[in-house]
Order: C-alpha cells, then structure tokens, then sequence
C-alpha cells in the first residue's frame, strides 16, 4: 500500500492559538499514543455544519496570518449553505484575496465547490467530508455493523466520485471514519485527508442550542427559525449527551452531534490516509 | 405545478390518479439485491413497508398509472462496493423497458454513472442529496439532471432563489417532516428513527427547550400519526402554494409511501383543493380557511405548527426573532 514516511498533520483551530510543539497533542492524550509520528503542515478554521458559524473576513485574516507566519497551509472549512451562506462566503474569499489570501477551501456544497472554482480559482479546493455520506451511527457501532473498514482494500465505493474531483481540480478528499470504509481509496492524485477522534452522527439546520437562545416565533424554535440569525452560543463548546439506546456517549455541538471514534475504527482508516486533521473538541 | 404522490402497491395507482395525483413515485429492491448486498437498503425508506414487492407490481403500476409517469426510488445516501455498476443495469432497465420515466437519486456517485450513460435527462436529484442554493441547483444542471428536489428545511425566498437556477424544482408540501438534515444525517431507520430519542436522555437540554423540542418532534411525526377527518395531520406546505407557484415550482411532493390508501388518497386530494384555489388567485388565507374546512385541527394551523415553510405568513412586529 502506498503510504508517506511520515504522517502529515493538521490541526483544527476555533481562535488563533499557540500551536503544540507535536501535533498529536493538540486531542486528547491517549490519542497521542495511537497515532504515528508527523509534521504539523496545515492549519485548519472555520466551519463544516452552520453557515452561521463562518468566519468574518477579519477573524479568517488572522488565521491566516497564523499559518503563513508558521509556514504552514490555511485551510477554510465550509459547509453545506443556503444561499445567504453561499453569498458570505463569496465575500468572505473575496475579501481574503484583497488582502494577499488564497486559503484552500474545503468543500462540503457542489454550490460552494462551484464558487470557488468559477470565482476564486487561486484557492485549492478540497472535497469535504459530508461528501461521504457513509453510515455514522452509533447503534450501529455497537451492534458490530457488518463491513466496518472492510470496503478499505477495494476502494471502489466512491471511484467515480474521487475521479470527478481529480478530473475537476480537486487538491483532496477528506472524510471522517464511517462503518463502511473505502471511501478515500488508494492513492491517486488526490490528497486522502482523515479528521480525528470525532465523526459526526447527524446534522441539520434546526439547533437546540439556538432554540434554548432565542425567542418563540410563529412557528417555533425550530421550524419557524430555520432563516432566522444565530448568535453561536455553541462557541461556548459542545456538551455531552446520553441516549438510552447506546452506550457511545454523544457531544452535541451546536446543530451537530458527534461521537469520538473507537480506536479499531481509527486504525483502518488511518491506513488510508495522507493527512489527519485533529479537532481538539467536537464542533459544528 | 404537479402533485405527486407516493404508493407501494400497484392497486394504488388508479385512485391516487383519480383523486388528482399528477405523478406517482415507488420503491422498488432490484431483483438479486440482497443476495450481493445484504440487508443495505436500495432507498431511504425501508423496503419491507414502503417498497413495491417486485418487478411485475412495477409493470402493473405503469400500466395503471396510465398517461401518469411513474419514478422509482434509488435513494439510499450512499451504496456498498460494487452496488454501483448493478444499480446501473437495474436503472437502464426501468426507463429502457419497464416505462419508468425517472429515477430519484441520492448518491453523487450514481449520479455521475447514470451520466456517463446517457441518462442523466432521467434523474431526479433527491432531497438527501441536499441541493440547498443557486449554486449547488445549477451545478446539478450542469450534469444535465432532469429535476432537483428540494429538501424540507428551506425558507421560501430560498427555495425562490434556487429555482431561479434554471432547472426543474419539486418541493415537499404534505406529510413526514425530518428533525434533521436528511441528507445529512448518518444514522440508519434500520434501527429505528434516531431523532426520536434525541434530546432525551442525560445530559440534554434544559427542560423548557425540551418540551418545545419534543412537540416539534411530534408534530414532524404527523403529530404521532393521528388523522383528522381521515386527512393525516402532519407537517403542510399548502398555504404556501400561491408563492411556489409563482417560483415556478414544477412539482410538490406528497410524502409517506408507507402510509395506508385511505391517507394517501385524502392528502392528494387535500393537495389537489388547494393548488386548485391557488391557480385561480387565492391567497394563502383564502387556502388555509378551506384547508382548515377540510381537515380540521386549526389550532395546529393557527400556530404555524404544522408548516414546512412558516414564513409565508408575516411575524408580526415585535415578535422577530431574536438571539
């Protein structure tokens, strides 16, 4: 199998921080002793899972003031957007390119794919993980779901996917461990990018955070707030979550929940990666 | 502006027609499936209780379907290794020889097999492959899709501006709302609806928000499957057909395959009243009086509970939303 010497890293920022002396100590500790050694190549901001949570021009400057200062590459997170959403990040890379800044862009929205390559073509352009739209559940993971990591040695599940984006100037694809696997494939031209310890469960524009924020509209909190604006008090960071129907403890951060990754789950995944992205928390 | 509607058995097929259906939508298991693949589903919905049970119910439908098409489901979020190719065989078989006019699909990669094939004009873009802007509509024109589906969780001025994209749009109007993002939500019904139990186990949201949650919850559920007058009460987007309509909306989409004759039938017909009041010029009061005449329960409508897209009536001053 196709591997690099050495493991390429990437850590996932929410403010411009210090950066750890090894990568592998930005999660959690026993982390460190699971993954193999590497550089620390990119630094990784803003969001994947609410277009609320994209950053203003002036806080995405500075992580990629960061990054520059470090040598190192800036990578914009964004998610899947409406169209107000679509249009911020418009300006938000136009604002970036006046001032010197072409961060490459990780695209979970054909919309913001398309943007990007039609409006911004001096960013790379990384497929995101919600283009994976692989089982993540964890009642799954505890029934012991058939085939966990075993698609990893064909790779065939998302070949046409990864040829369209190489065909279309893709840098990367990236995914997080779902219980299929595979689905970064052997290497060929595109980057394979993992991000650890958190897989996301589920998603959606409704957020209980937001709801337990704001006041009642016609229709309620939910769906009568679906375009209504957000303070982020998910900034605050995530909480932890029990269900009676599984014992993977959940964090729901914001609109989104996830689970950290058991570690044979890591592993298979990990054999097909080029890049991990650490998240020091679970965020949206 | 179409109405289509969902069925499971062939015998449906004429009294959905009658009772004003447009369009009609199945699923169905391609014969072979589950001795290559397993219990992974070919749809989104489970195939034992949503699904046609084979190929010659599928013959029957399109040819009690009449003049009606008739679209098939591929619509799982994502398929094994090796599914794609026989996915494909069993595609070109339903619009090449079984008179299935188009095909609903989720997975991008199927998407881009059906292309290469020739049958991207056939493809209907499911809801759970989250088509959510302008952008995101005209990149699936571009791949020469035939119809992109909306998904449920759209604002109307946003459902507006992706149709503006310049491709064929269906959107949800009756039945069966989602707590999350469909698309994006990874878990299995396989296992039971996941966002049942969200919220309420330890460690969840404070006890007001949860109540709100839960009653949100119900109400996406069809309001714990309950009917009103015969007609399911679960979550309509009717009043909102005089701004679809002039969003040039192709297509509206009744939901719930697994749901009885009886109520697939009064929704289609409740369906069918209310695009009949708005292409003659009524507003969404005038469609909400008759809608309300019709099934009852206004007090469901009077809050906005039951709407997909609440924003067709104004918030009155003062009651803005505010974080």
């Amino acid at each position: 199998m196709d591997r690099p010497p050495m493991m390429e890293y990437a850590l996932r920022l929410e403010t411009p921080l210090l950066l750890p002396p090894d990568p592998r100590q930005w999660c959690a500790a026993a982390w460190g002793d699971r993954l193999p050694e590497g550089r620390l190549a990119a630094l990784y901001f803003g969001t994947e899972f609410c277009e609320d949570r994209l950053p203003a021009p002036g806080e995405a400057e500075a992580f990629c003031a960061l990054a520059a200062r470090r040598g190192l590459e800036a990578v914009l997170l964004t998610p899947v957007l409406r169209p107000a959403g679509l249009a911020r990040l418009d300006a938000l890379l136009t604002a970036l390119q006046a001032w010197g800044r072409f961060p490459a862009v990780v695209c979970n929205d054909w919309g913001a794919w398309r943007l990007v390559r039609d409006g911004h073509p001096r960013c790379a352009r990384r497929g995101g993980r919600l283009l994976n739209r692989g089982l993540r559940d964890p009642r799954a993971l505890e029934a012991g779901a058939s085939g966990v990591g075993a698609g990893a040695a064909g790779g065939e599940r998302s070949r046409l996917l990864r040829d369209f984006l190489r065909e279309g100037g893709a840098a990367a694809l990236e995914t997080d461990p779902d219980l299929e696997g595979g689905f970064l494939g052997g290497a060929g031209g595109l980057q394979r990018t993992l991000h650890l310890p958190f897989a996301f469960v589920t998603s959606g524009r409704h957020c209980l955070g937001k709801a337990a924020a704001a006041a009642t509209p016609r229709g309620g909190p939910f769906a009568g707030a679906v375009d209504a604006p957000c303070c982020a008090p998910c900034r605050r960071g995530p909480s932890r979550e029990e269900r009676d129907d599984t014992p993977v403890p959940l964090w729901r951060a914001g609109n989104t929940l996830f689970y950290e990754v058991p570690e044979p789950l890591a592993a298979a995944h990990l054999a097909q990666a080029d890049r991990v992205v650490l998240h020091r928390r679970p965020a949206p | 502006m179409k109405i289509l509607a969902p069925l499971r058995d062939w015998t449906e097929a004429a009294p959905l027609r009658a009772a004003g259906a447009d369009e009609l939508y199945c699923g169905l298991t391609p014969p072979g499936w589950e001795e290559r693949f397993g219990r992974a589903w070919v749809h989104r919905r489970n195939p034992a209780s949503a699904g046609l049970p084979g190929l010659e119910d599928l013959d029957r439908t399109v040819a009690a379907a009449g003049p009606v098409p008739v679209y098939v489901t591929l619509n799982a979020p994502f398929y094994p290794e090796g599914a794609t190719p026989f996915l494909l065989d069993f595609a070109r078989e339903l619009v090449e020889a079984r008179g299935v006019r188009g095909l609903i699909v989720a997975d991008l990669g199927l998407v881009l097999a059906l292309r290469q094939a020739g049958l991207a004009g056939r493809v209907h873009l499911s809801s759970l492959a989250t088509c959510t802007n302008p952008g995101a509509a005209a990149f699936y024109r571009d791949l020469g899709v035939a119809r992109v589906v909306l998904p449920r969780h759209l604002a109307l001025a946003e459902i507006e501006a992706c149709a503006a994209a310049g491709v064929e749009v269906e959107v949800f109007l009756l039945n069966d709302g989602c707590v999350f993002e469909e698309g994006l939500c990874a878990t299995t019904h396989a296992l039971g609806p996941f966002c049942l139990g969200d919220g309420e186990g330890a460690g969840g949201p404070e006890p007001g928000v949860r109540e709100r949650y839960a009653f949100w919850k119900w109400t996406l559920n069809n309001c714990g499957c309950q009917t009103s007058r015969g007609f399911q009460l679960g979550p309509c987007g009717l009043c909102a057909l005089p701004r679809l309509r002039d969003a040039g909306v192709a297509s509206l989409k009744v939901v719930g395959r697994e749901a009885s004759l009886a109520r697939k039938e009064s929704s289609v017909r409740l369906a069918h009243e209310a695009r009949r009041l708005a292409l003659a010029g009524a507003g969404p009061e005038r469609i909400r009086e008759a809608v309300v005449a019709l099934r009852g329960a206004p007090e469901l409508c009077r809050g906005a509970h039951l709407c997909y897209y609440p924003d067709v009536w104004a918030v009155p001053e003062g009651e803005a939303l505010a974080c």
